[in-house]
């Protein structure tokens, strides 16, 4: 009775806590994917391209529904992570490879979300020799110390971040039958450039490292197949937000900067697209966005891909774990943040290009990783009666094929030139 | 034929894939698996199993048919080819491709979950055998045919060389297992573990995938599981005791302590938890039942039914008998209660007390009547104070009218409240 009031708040805090708790993996998930690489590659494909593009997110919506799933059905019915089913089935030479494709396009990432952070403050007028190595190091502390899981719930909340581009959008007044018919008619240039796009929006909508993520976090919840119904919802619901935020994101991008006929170089450029809804706030409030994003995603990536790599080689992993226990795992983890932060710090670097382009390099890795998922998920042995259905197998070899084409014929016309 | 005389060792790496000739040279296949018995301390290799071009499904030979392992083949014996099976799976057999290869495997000595990079295999006697599983850095270097070029690396900088990191087979529990054999016993394969303490089997259930988790759990003995069982995290007990079958689970629990139990009860949901109750044994049953009335956080949830009680008007001798007769856990036995014909408390007396006092002193001149308890409903905040204040090792818990219902053991009240924060 003594400590009612106090009593009182943290029975509230904690139902909070609760609610939280029960936003699945899948939401989870889609909210990292909407990273640095992410808002940059959705700024820069509605500025340069308009509303040609955004027939593309239908098809990457479908595909990204159905990849997504089986990860989530994978991890459920195996227990087991991605990497550890690779190993186990494939041995350990292709899994070695494997990682190392999957390191260089990580640490690609990693770069990415470090840029985010640097240009996102640049527009607060701190330096990137100052902010990069503070939040690196905050980053790399939050892990160490074990207090990620506490803080990612005010990352989570901060994606709310995502509605001030639908406000945005609305009040920028697109032609909104310019925008159907951007939807319903694919059109395509096959110059470099647009077959780039195309690719960078593949691939950070459907990024590699986000199957390993997933399945390792339903993995990690521990859910039974009988409740396997649930996780399929939660993983569809966190596609169709991923698309949705992309296609109002670059909606709202071509309903300003397009038309204005401004080119995405910098954040201030891509922040120009916030101002219908905040108008001279428009770069603190995308600042505040771009940050949250790349810290969010900042802290997760490193932590996954040294997480996925020692699982693959069998090496202790867990941050719970002292250096000296598991010293790949803390070694992976730190460099990780290290090269990544030390890259952005070179003098001059172009920010903005370089979230763009390690997403391209995600859309070409992906297919590769598609491959190997789809002949696991095929495995009797592991999946028993969970194995793909006939359409889904369709669906996803088409995905695989699709996507080697687009890369092929981006190799392609830059050889043209 | 001569290198059968002498000890030889290899690596199962090095033998996959080689061609299988008869006695004539003829290639018949390649290697693609070896199965093992188990049970013997260096299991030996029973069987190869072989594949042929163009064909499917695997075929079996005997390895009494083997010849030799000359060069880069496994060349046969005359006539060997007519023994060729097709592939059949035993209990108490595994592949080493299939189940161990590339696999997670306990190691029992070090208590800790290792991946297979490699085994170590001696030919001895015309015999191949299992000595080591290899766990190191050099094993997968191996695999990728590097061994030569880091070596020159790290002797070039460090004059270093990666050492080999095995693990004994003595240490080795495989724990995948065919889908197939999947309800076959597997007590006699997974009897490894059984070496390991409690917590650390805990701490291995939980780092496992959730079908390895439950099959391991199902192998263990009745006490090993129940102390597993309250060592594991929260999460994870419930999807143990969820995929593990009712009767075993209700076995498991009139294995703990009946607070433990019901601690470990208050989780699952309703109907599991009735479920579970009515499958015990009836002493067990009602014991639980008692203490599950009690709401949770209050003292009657966390007490312990195991207690020493006597009434006032028996002597020091009697109370000593039967002290001897108890089977109670020590910590609950430290003090003993003295009531009267009602069940009403009225004193305590220590361990102190039987082995110092004369035999024939009755207890009610003797006991201690300034008593320190608690009510079955108070918070258990309450009863942490107390323990705190007065360092008991127990504290006795009564009802509204002052008869006795339990005790809370120092032990319990520390479990139970680092569970809420």
């Amino acid at each position: 009775m003594k400590a009612l009031d106090k009593g009182y708040w943290k029975s509230r805090w904690k139902s909070f806590l609760i609610f939280l708790a029960v936003v699945g993996p899948g939401i989870i998930t889609s909210n990292v994917d909407n990273d640095a690489g992410g808002i940059a590659t959705y700024s820069m494909a509605g500025a340069h391209f308009g509303y040609g593009l955004l027939w593309s997110l239908i098809p990457i919506m479908v595909a990204l529904v159905i990849i997504q799933e089986m990860s989530a059905r994978m991890g459920v019915v195996t227990g087991k992570g991605l990497s550890d089913l690779i190993r186990e089935k494939f041995g350990v030479r292709i899994t070695v490879y494997l990682l190392t494709a999957l390191i260089i396009t990580n640490l690609g990432n990693v770069i990415a979300e470090f840029a985010g952070i640097a240009s996102s403050l640049e527009i607060f007028r701190v330096s990137k020799s100052v902010s990069v190595p503070i939040c690196a190091f905050v980053v790399w502390l939050l892990v160490v110390k074990g207090t990620y899981r506490s803080v990612e719930k005010v990352f989570l909340v901060a994606c709310l971040f995502y509605v001030s581009y639908l406000i945005s959008g609305f009040l920028a007044d697109p032609d909104w039958s310019l925008v159907l018919r951007g939807f319903s008619r694919p059109a395509m240039k096959f110059t470099p450039g647009s077959l780039a796009m195309l690719i960078g929006l593949v691939g950070t909508t459907i990024a590699p490292w986000m199957q390993f993520y997933l399945q390792a976090a339903v993995v990690e919840k521990n859910i039974n197949v009988r409740d396997y119904k649930h996780s399929r919802m939660d993983v569809i619901l966190g596609s169709i937000v991923v698309t949705v935020v992309a296609a109002f994101i670059i909606l709202t991008c071509a309903a300003t900067l397009f038309k204005a006929g401004i080119r995405v170089e910098t954040a201030k450029d891509a922040a120009l697209a916030l101002k219908p809804l905040a108008g001279k706030y428009c770069s603190a409030l995308f600042a505040f966005g771009l940050l949250n994003a790349s810290l969010f995603a900042a802290s997760i990536l490193p932590l996954s891909t040294a997480f996925v790599v020692c699982e693959g080689m069998g090496w202790e992993t867990g941050v719970n774990k002292k250096f000296s226990e598991a010293p790949q795992f803390y070694g992976f983890y730190t460099l990780l943040i290290f090269f990544g932060a030390i890259v952005i710090l070179l003098p001059g670097i172009p920010l903005f290009p370089i979230m763009y382009i390690s997403q391209v390099i995600n859309g070409i890795v992906l297919p590769l990783i598609l491959v190997f998922m789809i002949i696991l998920i095929n495995d009797k042995k592991l999946m028993g009666n969970h194995v793909n259905r006939r359409a889904y197998n369709i669906i996803s070899w088409t995905t695989v094929a699709i996507l080697v084409g687009i890369a092929i014929a981006f190799l392609l016309s830059l050889l043209r030139i | 034929m001569q290198e059968h005389s002498l000890k030889m060792f290899v690596f199962f790496s090095e033998l996959l894939g080689r061609s299988v000739v008869d006695s004539n040279g003829k290639v018949l296949g390649k290697l693609t698996d070896m199965k093992v018995k188990l049970g013997e301390l260096f299991p030996k290799v029973v069987s190869l199993s072989i594949r042929k071009k163009w064909r499917r499904g695997l075929l079996e030979l005997d390895w009494s048919e083997i010849e030799g392992l000359t060069g880069h083949l496994i060349r046969l014996k005359p006539d060997a080819e007519k023994k060729i099976k097709p592939f059949a799976g035993n209990e108490n057999e595994i592949l080493l491709r299939e189940e161990l290869f590339d696999k997670q495997v306990v190691d029992t000595f070090g208590a800790k979950i290792e991946r297979v990079n490699d085994i170590h295999l001696l030919v001895v006697d015309r015999e191949l055998r299992i000595v080591h599983v290899d766990i190191g850095m050099r094993g997968i270097f191996r695999r990728l045919g590097w061994v030569k070029v880091i070596d020159s690396l790290t002797d070039f900088f460090f004059s270093y060389q990666i050492p080999e990191k095995m693990i004994s087979w003595k240490y080795v529990q495989p724990l995948a297992s065919d889908p197939q054999k999947k309800d076959l016993k597997l007590n006699v394969t997974l009897r490894k573990l059984h070496e390991l303490h409690p917590s650390d089997l805990a701490d291995i259930l939980e780092e496992l995938d959730q079908a390895s988790r439950s099959r391991v759990f199902k192998s263990l003995d009745l006490s090993t599981a129940a102390e597993t069982l309250q060592e594991v995290e929260p999460k994870y007990q419930l999807s143990l005791i969820l995929s593990t079958s009712e009767e075993l689970v209700s076995d498991i629990l009139e294995e703990m302590e009946p607070d433990e139990a019901t601690d470990l009860l208050a989780g699952l949901p309703q109907e599991k938890k009735t479920k579970l109750i009515q499958t015990m044994e009836k002493p067990s049953r009602e014991k639980l039942e008692e203490l599950l009335r009690f709401e949770e956080g209050t003292a009657g949830s966390i007490m312990t039914k195991d207690y020493i009680f006597i009434q006032g008007d028996k002597t020091i001798g009697d109370a000593s008998e039967l002290f001897k007769r108890t089977t109670h856990p020590l910590d609950t036995i430290s003090y003993i209660y003295v009531t009267d014909e009602e069940n009403h408390l009225i004193g305590v007396l220590t361990l102190r007390h039987l082995v110092l006092c004369d035999k024939d002193t009755p207890l009610s001149k003797l006991m201690n009547t300034n008593l320190i308890k608690v009510k079955t409903e108070d918070d258990v905040k309450e009863v942490k104070e107390i323990f705190k204040k007065y360092k008991f090792m127990a504290i006795p818990v009564v009802d509204e009218e002052n008869r006795l219902s339990g005790i809370v053991t120092l032990r319990d009240a520390v479990e139970s409240t680092s569970k809420d924060f």
